[in-house]
């Protein structure tokens, strides 16, 4: 197990160099440049946008700035956000956790009512409640996320407005209300964001959970289970329920690196400050560094999210060998 | 006034609305009749505005931004403000700000500004004229690299003749010496700013403090979720009406009208038509058009963006361009876009400028002139319905950046108008890094530009003159024509504020003759805002100018409007 951990341990450390070089050069190659995008402004003498470009080593050739960056980075100096005109480190370290709260939550509440969904499904496959579930959620699993963020925005926030339209906090009055209140602000401005996110992600873990149980209750346990006087909902819920979580585990493991890289359509439809928001506005600044340490975040959240899953899924199920 | 804060639930409140059905839209509020000035208890209140961006610093001489120079503005003070007239000759018009008052040099080579002995920064130390000093000398620093740079180079240096006394010497008597040093100069705090050296403050904590001595001062900056001003209620200008300015990002535009519309903002700079339409029915929110310095042209390039240098096939062709002009029918264009609320650009520049000429003669909507002067300059249509001459196409690219919504659309009825003239265009449009990339190195064939020019006829030396066809310039179309170069000379060397004008517009007469773009629309600046805002006048180069006169009368606040200037816990 140790040796199967390193292994893929250091196969994840040449994924994400591999990556994080390629999104380095790939920036880099593209049209334009950060300085060109931030001083787009009558007046400015191409001297001045050189200046800058100096200032910053942005005059250095690609490669020499792509050897500094990894020096820094080993370091745990990401570098500077032209955008932002804060370290990059800094940045990252605003929109991380609000994205871990966001997506965190998100996902909890989806694997539980997804997982639920799923178990309600199979009792009854080809019943009613089975095929109205099947329905809402095959609607929901179809439709674009900024497609139901904004339409649960306009119905929640402006047509019913019983829910902040935005952002994380009130802006004006969070600082001055009693804790109480402080924390029901907060839930409040959850609320529209998880609960797009949660809809969205209910929707496919309930369809992949469905199946997997549907592919169990055939098996000669589940006979036994019900022929022995259980059931059919008990056996579903204490047999069957076991033995079809490995493909939510799976799902689990595919959907951690969301807890990082955020969900960049909701994040600004809601505008919540976190890495999605962040990946959103600095591609259209070209601005490399901050690019560049998005996409490593990312990458380091996919090898581990598909280690865990693995390990996981080898846990769950002795039927399988990780080394 | 100070009020003691209530127990706020901003959102909890509005569960209740759901059980109260049919009481749900937020419009359904308060509105009075809105007295025309403001008593003595009207000050007070929070005003919320929603952006689409945050600032990257709030040190003026680094600014690049809108949003950047909105907040700088409202934080900074400079000597003298420009006038409502945005008159840019000599001092004429020009308010005191931190200058109480200056004397002009017998050879208007050097002006004397005397400090306003009450200004203080907003940590409470006094504003002096070493400060006066040393902006202007960290303006110019090259190391800094100040985007203004350029703008004062005539400026040669300040000296400090006694604490509250600053000499500012000037290279040349130009007209616009004053307005170069006033308008361009923002004044910082030297005691904040001079442990750090110029070449870093790019990167340095420090110019994200926002310490001025303008008559709001920064309160709270949190990246990605606000930007809280509060009343400098000592400030030597007078207390702002407002206790506060609260700036939302929202990055998404949608998002911002929602937020906007949901009364979680009180104010949205740019409505777009739809929305204009919409809040004409709204009881608790308000349009407001202020004027802007923008103009959108198709700017037609004079130089082949494949090999540099050369003339354009196409369009270095004087009729070519003026047939084009001719094709487009621009009114119905504007309409098309914009509706009712579109406002017709007449040359190269914005109606609020006072050398603008809105009687100019244009050239007309006249498609069988177009053809016709087509024909005659040997463009003949080919079989496919595409003109040619001697084996070039009359085919292009209009280039428009994929972020404008407007542009896209204009694009797409100039391609149209252009085909009935037999004339094959392309659309191409990108990202605005792509966008700005390719107008810098002028690698277009036609551009949807939309520019904003500043309040000095010297901006359009920039844009139309030869001065301004390299990079550090803004004439995207490469023209160049030797009388008008000499008449926007003249126009900016002039004393004289009518002759300028007249020079001027002889300048836009011969442009709009030669057709190096073809005029297409102001772009209309039309602001949301909660009708319990009382705004004042807003000025065409920054309608927040007047911002700490806006109030909201005692009788019209809402919960957020009562914290008073109490700072967060």
């Amino acid at each position: 197990m140790r040796r199967y951990v390193a292994g893929r341990l250091l196969q994840a450390t040449i994924v994400v160099l591999l990556v994080t070089t390629l999104t380095f050069v790939l920036v880099h190659l593209a049209p334009g440049d950060p300085i060109t995008a931030l001083l787009d402004k009558p007046g400015v003498t191409e001297e001045v946008r050189q200046q800058w470009r100096a200032s910053l080593g942005l005059d250095r050739p690609v490669g020499e700035q792509y050897l500094r960056w990894v020096s820094n980075t080993m370091r745990g100096d990401l570098g500077y956000s032209i955008k932002y005109r804060r370290p990059v480190a800094d940045v990252i370290a605003d929109a991380l956790p609000r994205t871990l709260l966001l997506v965190g939550l998100a996902l909890t509440l989806s694997f539980a009512l997804g997982i639920i969904v799923a178990v309600l499904q199979a009792e009854r496959p080809g019943g009613a409640r089975d095929r109205w579930l099947g329905r809402v959620f095959l609607v929901l699993y179809s439709v674009p996320d900024f497609w139901l963020a904004l339409v649960v925005l306009l119905v929640f926030a402006y047509r019913l407005p019983i829910l902040p339209s935005g952002g994380i906090v009130e802006p004006v009055t969070h600082d001055f209300l009693p804790l109480a209140e402080r924390i029901l602000d907060r839930l409040q401005h959850l609320v529209l964001p998880v609960g797009t996110l949660t809809l969205l992600a209910t929707a496919a873990i309930s369809r992949h959970q469905r199946s997997a149980l549907l592919e169990v209750m055939p098996s000669d346990w589940m006979r036994t289970a019900i022929a022995k006087g259980l059931s059919r909902r008990r056996a579903v819920r204490r047999h069957a329920l076991r033995n079809a979580l490995l493909p939510s585990i799976t799902l689990a493991g595919l959907y951690l690196p969301a807890l990082v890289t955020g969900a960049l359509l909701i994040e600004k439809v809601f505008s919540w400050p976190g890495m999605g928001l962040l990946a959103a506005d600095a591609i259209p600044s070209s601005d490399y560094l901050l690019i560049t340490a998005v996409v490593l975040v990312t990458s380091i959240a996919v090898a581990i999210g598909a280690l865990v899953a693995d390990l996981a899924t080898a846990l769950a199920d002795p039927r399988i060998r990780v080394d | 006034m100070i009020q003691k804060p209530r127990s706020f639930r901003p959102h909890a409140a509005r569960w209740t609305h759901v059980a109260l059905a049919g009481l749900v839209l937020a419009g359904c509020r308060d509105v009075q009749k809105q007295p025309a000035v403001a008593g003595p208890n009207d000050v007070g209140g929070t005003l919320v505005a929603t952006q689409p961006a945050e600032p990257g610093t709030l040190l003026p001489p680094l600014i690049s931004t809108s949003i950047e120079r909105q907040i700088t503005d409202l934080l900074y003070d400079r000597l003298a403000d420009i006038g409502d007239d945005l008159n840019t000759v000599g001092d004429r018009g020009f308010k005191k700000q931190l200058a109480a008052g200056w004397e002009w040099a017998p050879d208007s080579l050097s002006i004397v500004f005397h400090i306003d002995p009450r200004a203080r920064w907003h940590d409470g130390v006094p504003v002096r004229a070493s400060d006066v000093r040393y902006s202007v000398a960290l303006m110019k620093d090259p190391a800094l690299g100040s985007p203004g740079l350029p703008l004062i180079t005539n400026i040669d240096s300040v000296a400090v003749r006694d604490s509250l006394t600053a000499v500012a010497y000037f290279k040349r008597h130009t007209p616009e010496q004053f307005y170069d040093l006033v308008y361009q100069v923002s004044i910082v705090p030297e005691h904040i700013l001079h442990n750090t050296p110029a070449a870093q403050l790019k990167t340095a904590d420090v110019a994200r403090h926002g310490v001025g001595s303008g008559r709001f001062r920064l309160s709270k900056w949190e990246p990605g979720k606000r930007i809280e001003l509060l009343a400098d209620t000592a400030n030597y200008r007078g207390r702002p009406k407002l206790d506060r300015i609260v700036y939302v990002p929202t990055p998404d535009f949608n998002s911002a009208v929602t937020r906007f519309f949901a009364g979680d903002a009180d104010f949205f700079e740019q409505l777009r038509p739809e929305h204009i339409a919409k809040i004409a029915s709204d009881t608790a929110r308000r349009a407001i058009t202020y004027p802007n310095l923008g103009y959108a042209y198709l700017a037609l390039n004079n130089v082949d963006a494949k090999q540099p240098g050369q003339p354009h096939p196409i369009f270095s062709d004087r009729a070519v361009r003026r047939a084009l002009t001719m094709a487009v029918d621009r009114r119905a264009m504007l309409k098309n876009v914009f509706g009712t609320y579109g406002m017709p650009l007449y040359g190269p520049f914005p109606h609020a400028l006072p050398v603008a000429d809105t009687t100019l003669p244009q050239l007309p909507y006249d498609t069988v002139r177009a053809r016709a002067l087509l024909d005659s300059a040997g463009w003949l249509v080919g079989p496919d319905g595409v003109r040619s001459r001697n084996g070039q196409r009359l085919e292009f690219g209009i280039t428009t950046p994929v972020s404008s919504a407007a542009r896209k659309q204009y694009a797409v009825l100039l391609q149209d108008a252009f085909k009935r003239v037999g004339a094959a265009a392309r659309i191409d449009e990108m990202d605005n890094a792509a966008f700005t990339s390719k107008n810098t190195d002028r690698g277009f064939d036609t551009s949807i530009e939309l520019y904003q020019t500043d309040p000095s006829p010297s901006g359009f030396k920039q844009s139309w003159s030869t001065s301004g066809l390299g990079k550090d310039g803004s004439n995207f179309a490469s023209y160049s024509n030797p009388a008008v170069d000499a008449l926007l000379d003249s126009a900016t060397l002039t004393f004289d504020p009518s002759r300028t004008r007249a020079y001027a517009r002889r300048a836009f007469e011969m442009i709009m003759e030669d057709a190096p773009g073809i005029w297409l629309y102001e772009p209309p600046t039309v602001a949301g805002v909660h009708k319990r805002i009382h705004t004042t006048a807003m000025r065409a180069d920054g309608y927040w100018s007047g911002m700490a006169d806006w109030w909201i009368p005692a009788a019209e606040r809402t919960a957020r409007d009562r914290i008073g200037l109490r700072p967060a816990p």
